[in-house]
């Protein structure tokens, strides 16, 4: 537990720059400014390490970063997105607040490899606290002359800037995200053209998630081979988990990929009050939710998580025990999408706010028959058809929660109150 | 580039690789629904109703933002491309107000035509509806909001045709509004375009509220006449009344926008007044009469004032450069065929022995091709709005601008330089631009520009001219009236020959070419506008003019005017007090709309219309009055049964001959107070001081005197005082030495200082 990103947890200012150098921090930075690393070395070791994004679609980052036109002339960028809105997410915030150094060097690296220049870290408006840590970290690398213009003599160039959001989930979708930095309404871009071509103000840039970032320094100074085999076939490494919800000690877990999901609950104190498990959504409120069966016998893994029915996602993990109604936690959910739907486009806009309005009416006492029927085939009818990945997101859980909970639904709507609370 | 082919439905189509999949579908024939996409503006992809099969991709692509590639296969009628797009259409429709029999846009809705397709006729949806608040945007466009289907083409039509975003998306989710950002609504100049890009009724004409259905309405295609592109425009008729204009497609012209001043002029037509009955004056006292009697008159009148006594030389003729080219042509004939020469249409220039001729070389699509621009005495955004839309185009793409002004502006375009100087100091700075030019060129330098200095703007204007290999230099209407203004104007001529720069002159509009290329200017024997007024004339023809808005020399015409000794026959087309007062005959004339002709543009191109409505009253076509007027007359060459014949003629016999001055004098240098005097955009014509609509809005309601506050003191005004009539406006925005005038009513003194 705790091999990478929160390797230095339990010390003292764990945030702090001589901390982060003493337990081999910068190393492979420096290494990179003597000339000792080449980008195509870089490049292998992090598809030897197995490392896929951990923002949430598990895209290979050493493939994602072969895409760059490294060697086209202009400007490109390195962006880390930091936005962290998922519901049950907050590991990124644990990383910015004790091991920003670990992101810092994460991004000169990227920077390197991918011949830019210029970084931004997008954080998430409400975490004002990772923000200042951020930026005191900062402030600790440009004085060790770590970063900026020619750094060391190396003739590598590399200016990091951190850059405050506003509160809008949909700016954690790396398009939108690029247009928040660029000073406009974050509403997500049609794709194509890809940000790899056509990314921040035009140019070619790469998004990766924090926890992405904090785990490539790692990765290069102990070996793409270490990395993966902290984990399984097909998920490498370890794994930040936010564990959530009726448990004893809700907090942040890095467990090596294959933990099985029991372990992981165990970690966390087990249920609450001694509480019964009820269900689970693995991988933040835009994966599927599973049952209690199904998600003991699981393991924390993107092969393991897929088989159970759902996805890993952000590694979010909400436990609900047996007191929870399924009807009025979706309703929540719902509205969690409706409120956040940036709104341009059409069946995210209008399916979000009939998916919530109908479930409202439903915990208000005022369902009807047919109203499942609805909700299905208003979800359908958003799935695949969107701009951006919201509009599944927020389809995703309908669908599940009437499958695994249908019983309760037609409760709820046949008597006007909660199967569960009555 | 190599074309590649697809398959679209079976089919084998050829098409450039990287093209959009929606342009391919159309050039095919093969319909595939969209909302958001508009062929002149940016993609948005966020309607999602032309969402298709791609084969290979697992999730339904929108063709609009899909760029094709070889070996494609795309299916846009299979079950998965209709059901993704009837899901948009039921999400489109769940919270539409579905308000159609109250809706303007009835009848001519997207959103109506494609539900008829692809909408059901049982909803699912039960919740309640979302309802918009609306703002009111100003006078032009109204709003309801709450139909909005939020395709954004109004906001990207502001932000990147009309140059300045006015509406914008506020909110997120189903709290997404499209609506203004201030409260000052939308102003720009082209914004009656959001009405005809809007898919849906939630920005329809306001002027043409809850009048009629679409379907009821006849539509005629015509040409605009208020500037210099002659945009192509449909009027939608009703019962012999223009009800509403809507643009029509030319790409060479207007491309598919117009200009609110040629979108809503139309309402001045049916002002109440309009001039409805011919009539004459007898021993001072009008007398409304039959077409008969008041063309007996006239030609009584001309009879005995100058024909019996062999004075044929005492007829003056006049027009307002919104003329057609057929009264043009007619009214010089008649003149020249009595015997008189004393013809012109330049009744807005101060001084006429300082006129100089600069041509027009370059088409409205070749100006987004040209690398640099000089503008020089013009606000072309509000001046020629659809020739400002080309050159912002070509800013759009790089080219770089500079201006020599008087005042600054207001440009939708970055400018690489702004020089604000009196008109006085115009023509030494562009001496200095052809000394710096010559001597790049290693040109001896000619004997009046020995003496000048060239200073930093000059030298720069010079070298971006030097440095560009396709340059367009642009005059505009301001310096017509300039001390030295055909020394201006040679020197650009002079500057243009030696850059290789093409020449656009906008510094007279309307109609205005068709003018020069019917001859109705001075013969070698005959008087210009300012001549005749001080020559007691004994006849005058005056075709639709209106004094105090029309001549520089205002008082001075009207005076020569009002002599008791001289016989004037006036067509007009609208009621006039001071016309009333000088005129002996005044005959009902036709408007715009109600004609048949031919308008001139920049490109030179000859765009004939037909009439889209009959005059009102006993009002009749110009070219017809003239007609007959010479069968009275018994002038020969008259025999035309429509106009179209005598645009025939024209094109045989075009002769433009009138002298111009071409010495470049730049001895002065005085220190006058300068004077711009120009009529504010939608006060150019009678048409548009009669369309009220255009009136109340911002545009419309320009009627200021600026100046910067040492000018103020010395011409003894302040802010709250008005200078000529002209309510003062304090700035640094002018020159120093200078006044900019835009107004839209009539001075006592017309302009003069
Ligand atoms: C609605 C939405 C919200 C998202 N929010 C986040 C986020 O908060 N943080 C994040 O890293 N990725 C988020 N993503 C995923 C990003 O678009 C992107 O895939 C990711 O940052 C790439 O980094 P990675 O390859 O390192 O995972 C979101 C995606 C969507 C569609
Ligand atoms: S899916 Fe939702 S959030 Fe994404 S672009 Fe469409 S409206 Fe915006
Ligand atoms: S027309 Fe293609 S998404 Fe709107």
């Amino acid at each position: 537990m705790n091999e990478v990103c929160f390797k230095n947890l339990d010390k003292k200012d764990s945030w702090s720059l001589a901390v982060y150098e003493a337990s081999g921090g910068y190393s492979v930075w420096r290494k990179i400014l003597r000339g000792e690393l080449t980008p195509e070395q870089i490049i292998d070791e992090l598809k030897a390490s197995g490392l896929r994004g951990r923002g949430g679609a598990g895209f290979p980052t050493g493939l994602k970063w072969s895409f760059m036109p490294r060697n086209s002339a202009g400007q490109k960028y390195v962006v880390c997105n930091s936005d962290e809105g998922e519901p049950g997410t907050c590991k990124d915030r644990d990383i910015l607040r004790y091991n920003p150094h670990a992101v810092i060097e994460g991004m000169a690296i990227g920077g390197f490899v991918m011949n830019a220049t210029t970084g931004y870290n997008y954080i998430r408006g409400e975490f004002i606290e990772p923000f200042n840590r951020f930026e005191g970290a900062l402030k600790e690398a440009y004085a060790a002359g770590l970063l900026g213009e020619n750094i060391s003599d190396s003739g590598v160039d590399f200016n990091l800037y951190a850059h405050l959001g506003a509160g809008a989930y949909v700016c954690g979708e790396e398009t939108a995200l690029l247009e928040s930095i660029e000073g406009k309404k974050g509403q997500p871009r049609f794709k194509p053209p890809f940000p790899a071509n056509v990314g921040l103000y035009g140019k070619p840039t790469t998004i990766n998630n924090t926890e992405s970032f904090a785990s490539v320094a790692d990765i290069l100074s102990k070996g793409g081979k270490w990395f993966a085999d902290l984990g399984v076939e097909n998920s490498g490494g370890c794994k930040l988990f936010s564990v959530s919800g009726h448990v004893k000690n809700p907090a942040n877990f890095e467990v090596s990929m294959g933990t099985p999901f029991k372990d992981l609950l165990e970690m966390a104190g087990g249920m609450r009050d001694g509480a019964k498990l009820k269900a689970v959504i693995p991988g933040g409120s835009s994966t599927p939710v599973l049952t209690a069966d199904v998600a003991m016998a699981m393991t924390m893994d993107y092969d393991g998580i897929e088989k159970a029915g759902s996805m890993l996602g952000a590694g979010s993990v909400i436990v609900m025990d047996e007191s929870t109604c399924m009807v009025e936690t979706l309703t929540r959910l719902a509205h969690f999408y409706y409120d956040e739907s940036c709104g341009q486009c059409t069946p995210c806009r209008e399916g979000t706010g009939w998916l919530y309005r109908a479930l409202k009416r439903i915990t208000d006492g005022n369902g009807k028959d047919g109203d499942i029927e609805l909700l299905l085939n208003v979800q359908d009818k958003i799935m695949g058809n969107t701009i951006c990945a919201l509009g599944d997101a927020a389809a995703m859980p309908v669908e599940s929660f009437l499958r695994n909970f249908r019983e309760e639904f037609e409760y709820y709507i046949e008597h006007g109150k909660s199967m569960v609370k009555g | 580039m190599a074309k590649i082919e697809i398959e679209i439905d079976g089919k084998m189509v050829r098409a450039k690789p990287g093209e959009m999949l929606i342009s391919v579908t159309d050039r095919e024939g093969i319909s595939v629904p969209r909302f958001c996409y508009h062929k002149k503006l940016s993609v948005a992809a966020s309607c999602r109703m032309c969402l298709v099969d791609v084969e290979g991709a697992p999730k339904p692509q929108p063709a609009c933002s899909t760029p094709i590639s070889e070996g494609m296969k795309i299916h846009t009628q299979n079950e998965k491309s209709k059901s993704s797009q009837k899901a948009v259409m039921e999400f489109l429709l769940i919270n539409h107000p579905l308000d159609c029999p109250i809706c303007d846009q009835g009848g001519e809705c997207e959103l109506q035509d494609v539900a008829v397709e692809y909408g059901s006729d049982v909803s699912c949806f039960s919740e309640g509806k979302r309802i918009v608040a609306d703002n009111d945007i100003g006078p032009l466009i109204q709003t309801d909001m709450t139909r909005c289907i939020h395709c954004t083409r109004c906001v990207r039509f502001g932000a990147e045709i009309a140059g300045i975003m006015e509406m914008g998306g506020t909110g997120r989710g189903d709290h997404l509004k499209i609506e203004p950002f201030l409260t000052e609504g939308v102003t720009s100049e082209l914004s009656g375009n959001m009405i005809d890009v809007c898919p849906v009724g939630a920005l329809t004409s306001k002027p043409f509220r809850y009048e009629l259905r679409s379907w009821q309405m006849n539509s005629t295609s015509t040409i605009a006449r208020h500037d210099l592109v002659g945009s192509n425009i449909n009027a939608q008729t009703y019962k012999g009344n223009v009800k509403r204009v809507v643009s029509g497609d030319n790409d060479a012209v207007n491309e598919t926008w117009i200009s609110d001043r040629d979108r809503f002029s139309y309402e001045g037509l049916s002002h109440e007044n309009r001039l409805l009955e011919p009539q004459i004056k007898i021993e001072g006292q009008w007398k409304e009469v039959g077409w008969h009697v008041a063309l007996d008159y006239a030609v009584k009148g001309l009879t005995s004032n100058i024909l019996n006594n062999h004075q044929s030389d005492q007829l003056g003729v006049m027009a307002s450069k919104t003329s057609t080219v057929e009264e043009f042509y007619l009214l010089q004939k008649i003149a020249r065929e009595i015997g008189s020469e004393n013809i012109d249409y330049r009744l807005n220039i101060k001084n006429l022995d300082n006129t100089a001729k600069l041509e027009s070389n370059i088409k409205l699509g070749g100006l987004e091709g040209v690398d640099h621009a000089l503008i020089v005495g013009s606000n072309p955004r509000l001046e020629q709005p659809m020739i400002n839309h080309r050159l912002r185009k070509a800013s759009l793409n790089g080219t770089s601008v500079d201006v020599i002004n008087s005042m600054k502006f207001d440009f939708n375009y970055q400018l690489n330089s702004e020089n604000i100087i009196a008109p006085n100091q115009i023509a030494s700075t562009l001496a200095g631009v052809l000394s710096s030019v010559l001597a790049s060129v290693s040109i001896e330098l000619p004997d009046y520009l020995q003496s000048i200095k060239v200073s930093k703007e000059s030298a720069s204007i010079a070298e971006k001219l030097n440095n560009s290999d396709n340059s367009v230099i642009v005059l505009g209407e301001h310096v017509v009236n300039a001390e030295n203004s055909a020394t201006i104007v040679n020197l650009i001529a002079q500057i243009a020959k030696h850059t290789n720069s093409t020449t656009l002159n906008l510094s007279t509009t309307a109609n205005s070419l068709a003018a020069e290329l019917t001859g109705f200017v001075p013969g070698s024997k005959g008087m210009n506008v300012n001549a005749m007024l001080e020559s007691d004339l004994k006849a005058y023809i005056l075709l639709d003019i209106y004094p105090e808005y029309d001549f520089h020399h205002a008082d001075k015409a009207i005076d020569a005017l009002n002599d008791k000794d001289n016989f004037v026959i006036s067509l007009n087309g609208f009621k006039n007090d001071i016309v009333s007062e000088y005129s002996d005959v005044i005959l009902p004339i036709a408007a715009f709309y109600e004609t048949s002709g031919t308008h001139i543009n920049i490109n030179g191109d000859m765009q004939s219309f037909a009439a889209s409505v009959v005059a009102p009253g006993e009002s009749k076509p110009a070219w017809k009055v003239f007609k007959v007027l010479a069968d009275l007359l018994k002038l020969p060459g008259f025999n035309y049964v429509d106009s179209t014949q005598i645009t025939e003629e024209v094109s045989h016999q075009a002769h433009n001959n009138h002298l111009h001055n071409e010495n470049i004098d730049l001895s002065i240098t005085s220190d006058n107070i300068n004077i711009i005097w120009q009529q504010s955009p939608y006060s150019i014509d009678a048409l548009l001081r009669h369309s009220g609509s255009l009136q109340q809005t911002k545009i419309g309601k320009l009627n200021f005197a600026y100046m910067n506050a040492s000018v103020a003191k010395d011409l003894g005004v302040s802010a709250d005082s008005k200078y000529l009539g002209v309510p003062v406006v304090i700035t640094d925005a002018v020159a120093d030495r200078c006044v900019f005038v835009n107004a839209n009513k009539a001075t006592q003194t017309g302009g003069e200082s």
